[in-house]
């Protein structure tokens, strides 16, 4: 079972859970206590020892799900009659604490199971033939009919395994070939296949179809009978195994290549990134965003040495008779800093803002104050529309609203000036996302300068590559003079880059 | 119920167990959270609680003291607390009186001392006397540790406290001990205590923090089982008034509100239902108790306008 739960941990482990050695022990420990018996009580305890938050919660359920899928290798065959449903039931149930072997234990199977076990076995025999033997015909009509009857021995063990109609047992046998060949390992999805035979041939395949040609083969009708029913079995067993890889492929490998993607995203130029991945790169914004808050949530505070806080110092120093030598230093919190982004949302740099709002406004823990404003010609406030919508219509409705229409920088900072230009003080930071492409209109570059001596700091971000940002109608140059720091910033590694540094400096 | 001394094994045995006990003590609650105190008692683990705020984590943890009749010792976290309020701090006042005592004392003490070295070393016999237990004042968690029969510990708003005084819980909450530094370390006299954390997120709790605790999250109940709250809380409520009013409020709970009603409002509501002699929710009647429930004006007049159609759903 150890093997089991170390597997399962290192599932979750792959999709983001973050779960420490600790916290394994741990998980041991309450296995131990409550044992594997009850699905829902081992779920009910893992979940409160391995995830630690709500979302890590969702994901530990789904995982859960997956992982601990205890109709592992299914006998749809022998298990198909209406009737038997009912009792057949509980013995599933019990058999299904085994299948949680199944998904990648090498374990004994536990002292109920095997009563299970025993019980299918008996019964298996008493109703097998017949509805097997007819369901065989059924499948097979163009294979001669052989009619019901004794059937020889099986000599492989795999074609004993099968004809032993042992699900349990199978499961272990499969679990265990998976093991052998490494399916962990699985990372594309065109492995499958591969994966699949490559289980089949650890589990005996090559002897099973050697067995099956030779029955097949020979004039015994028994023998006869039993390679038709063993050739069914394989089939099934064929499935089954396939549906086992398919499992551990989205445990393990969708994971790892969601984390390659990821990696790949966080580089690609923002403008390239396809409209099918803009929920993964928002889950990877989030993410970025995430570790950055939990970096910076701790509010420093700045002690000014020198300045007695005397109240303070007063306060603490009368237990020691009045004489003062506890001292306390006047402190000050320093502030979250206050941005003010200024994106232009005009087509060719939309998709920039829109993510570079998305980063912002995911840091809401740690940058509570941003105020946001778009224009292409005409600005406008947009904070507002954040306040109210969740992140993605709000970025969707900005777009819908501000873009389009010719780029116009000198208009934008005359509307900046009329509007909040008495906001800014020497505690914001402006941040000027756009690639100062003006058409050759007027830059008002003194409204810049005018920003640029109250705030405290001004960074422009341009997506386009540096060697460009003097060609044609930019006015970089102009606009450089006046920015405290200019970037160029075109992937979300540059935003998260800046963004960091944003709050390492301001903090 | 909690006067007789409680069946310690029976009740700890199996979740089922615990669970109907704590509905005894007219804690209504899911598998999961009986679990979480199942786990907590065998692992010895602490819990930390989060959810929305009213959903019952504090009264899980007041609950669990009556079940198992168990001193509750409550440290209520805020900015600013250290470990002179949460851990330990001197008696100053009686180490300085001592002092002066000592002062008058001290030709007794020193008579018949052969040379310098030997004064000194006498006196230092009294300096270890004025930093020993004598003149320490516990604070909640210190006394934690020293209750005699276990008990439990209910750290409430963990994460309105600095993250200073995170780092200062964790050697609490992983080996039930305290270090001192004039004294030693202080371990846990004979069961450690049973540790209850809540939080209601204002920020994240630390990585260190939340590996050593079993984690709970407690949302709000489904219709069912809050309707079994109330019953257990308020009984004397007609058994249709309490489907209304749940479903209402659950109604209330969908739409986009600045606080959402928690438990302890409905709990309220009822009552206040209950206390007007109500038997079927009408729209100028929930016009009227609105401000029980609701606890913004902006929320109010939102839901003001729509508490027709409202009030019609939670009928039907």
């Amino acid at each position: 079972m150890e093997r089991t739960l170390t597997n399962f941990i290192h599932a979750l482990r792959s999709s983001d859970v973050r779960v420490s050695t600790a916290e394994t022990l741990d998980a041991f420990n309450a296995v131990e206590l409550v044992g594997y018996e009850d699905r829902g009580a081992l779920k009910r305890s893992l979940a409160l020892v391995l995830p630690k938050t709500a979302d890590e919660k969702e994901t530990f359920d789904l995982c859960f799900d997956q992982f601990f899928k205890f109709t592992d290798i299914r006998g749809d065959r022998d298990g198909s009659d209406a009737e038997d449903a009912a009792n057949e039931y509980s013995e599933d149930a019990a058999d299904g604490q085994d299948g949680e072997g199944g998904a990648g234990g090498d374990n004994p199977p536990t002292g109920s199971a095997t009563d299970a076990k025993g019980k299918r076995k008996s019964k298996a025999k008493s109703k097998g033939k017949k509805a097997e033997t007819t369901a065989a015909e059924d499948a097979d009509a163009e294979e001669e009919d052989l009619g019901p009857g004794k059937m020889s021995e099986p000599s492989s063990e795999l074609a004993r395994l099968l004809m032993n109609d042992s699900k349990v047992e199978l499961s272990i046998a499969t679990a265990q070939a998976g093991e052998a060949v490494g399916v962990r390992d699985i990372q594309v999805f065109t492995q499958k296949g591969l994966y699949t035979r490559r289980i089949m041939e650890q589990m005996g395949l090559a002897d099973l179809n050697r067995e099956i040609s030779d029955l097949r083969g020979s004039r015994r009708i028994p023998q006869r009978r039993l390679g038709q029913n063993l050739r069914q079995r394989r089939e099934w067993l064929r499935e089954q195994v396939r549906d086992y890889v398919e499992r551990q492929f989205l445990l393990h490998a969708d994971a790892d290549g969601r984390r390659l993607r990821e990696e790949l995203l966080r580089k690609v130029k923002l403008s390239n990134v396809e409209q099918r991945n803009f929920r993964l790169i928002q889950d990877v914004v989030f993410k970025m965003a995430k570790r950055l808050a939990a970096l910076h949530s701790r509010r420093k505070k700045v002690f000014k040495r020198g300045q007695l806080n005397l109240p303070r110092t007063l306060r603490h120093n009368m237990s020691y008779d009045g004489a003062i030598f506890d001292l306390h230093w006047k402190s000050v919190k320093i502030d979250r800093p206050k941005v003010f982004a200024i994106c232009d949302v005009s087509g060719s740099v939309a998709n920039y803002a829109r993510f570079m709002l998305m980063f912002l406004y995911s840091l809401e823990e740690v940058m509570p104050k941003v105020r946001s404003f778009a224009f292409s010609s005409d600005l406008a406030e947009v904070t507002e529309l954040f306040e109210r919508n969740k992140i993605e219509d709000a970025i969707a409705k900005t777009l819908r609203d501000y873009a389009g229409g010719s780029t116009d920088y000198g208009q934008a900072f005359v509307d900046f000036k009329k509007h909040c230009l008495d906001d800014v003080d020497n505690r914001t930071t402006i941040i000027i996302l756009g690639d100062a492409r003006n058409n050759y209109g007027d830059p008002r570059t003194d409204i810049l300068k005018e920003m640029y001596d109250r705030c405290k700091r001004l960074i422009w971000l341009n997506p386009e590559p540096r060697n460009s940002w003097y060609v044609g109608d930019a006015e970089m140059r102009k606009y450089t003079a006046y920015s405290h720091q200019v970037e160029e910033c075109n992937s979300l590694m540059h935003l998260e880059r800046i963004v960091g540094n944003l709050l390492k400096t301001v903090q | 119920m909690a006067d007789a001394a409680p069946d310690l094994q029976k009740i700890t045995e199996s979740v089922e167990n615990l669970k109907t006990e704590l509905e005894a003590h007219r804690y209504i609650c899911s598998d999961q959270i009986a679990t979480a105190v199942y786990l907590a008692y065998h692992l010895r683990k602490p819990i930390l609680i989060e959810g929305p705020p009213g959903v019952g984590k504090t009264e899980l943890a007041k609950t669990t003291a009556d079940m198992f009749a168990l001193p509750l010792i409550r440290l209520q976290c805020y900015e600013g607390l250290d470990e002179a309020k949460a851990i330990y701090e001197w008696k100053y006042g009686k180490q300085l009186l001592y002092t002066q005592v000592l002062k008058e004392t001290l030709d007794e003490v020193l008579q018949g001392a052969k040379g310098f070295a030997e004064s000194v070393s006498r006196l230092h016999e009294f300096g270890d006397i004025f930093f020993s237990e004598e003149f320490l004042e516990p604070r909640p968690l210190m006394k934690a540790l020293q209750a005699e029969a276990g008990c439990i510990l209910l750290i409430d708003e963990v994460d309105k406290s600095d993250h200073e005084f995170e780092s200062l819980l964790l050697e609490m909450l992983s080996d039930y001990q305290l270090s001192i530094p004039e004294i030693g370390t202080l371990k846990a006299v004979n069961e450690p205590p049973l540790v209850f954390l809540t939080s209601n997120n204002t920020r994240e709790i630390s990585d260190a923090l939340k590996r050593r605790c079993l984690h709970l999250y407690i949302p709000f109940p489904d219709l069912e089982l809050e309707q079994r709250i109330i019953h257990a809380r308020v009984p004397e409520i007609p058994p249709e008034l309490r489907r209304q009013l749940v479903k209402f409020i659950h109604e209330l709970r969908g739409l986009d509100l600045k606080k959402v009603p928690a438990i302890s409002e409905t709990i309220d509501w009822a009552r206040t239902l209950l206390l007007l002699h109500t038997e079927t929710l009408e729209p100028q009647l929930v016009r009227d108790t609105l401000n029980v429930i609701l606890k913004f004006q902006e929320d109010i007049e939102n839901v003001n306008s729509e508490l027709t159609t409202l009030t019609s759903q939670a009928l039907k």
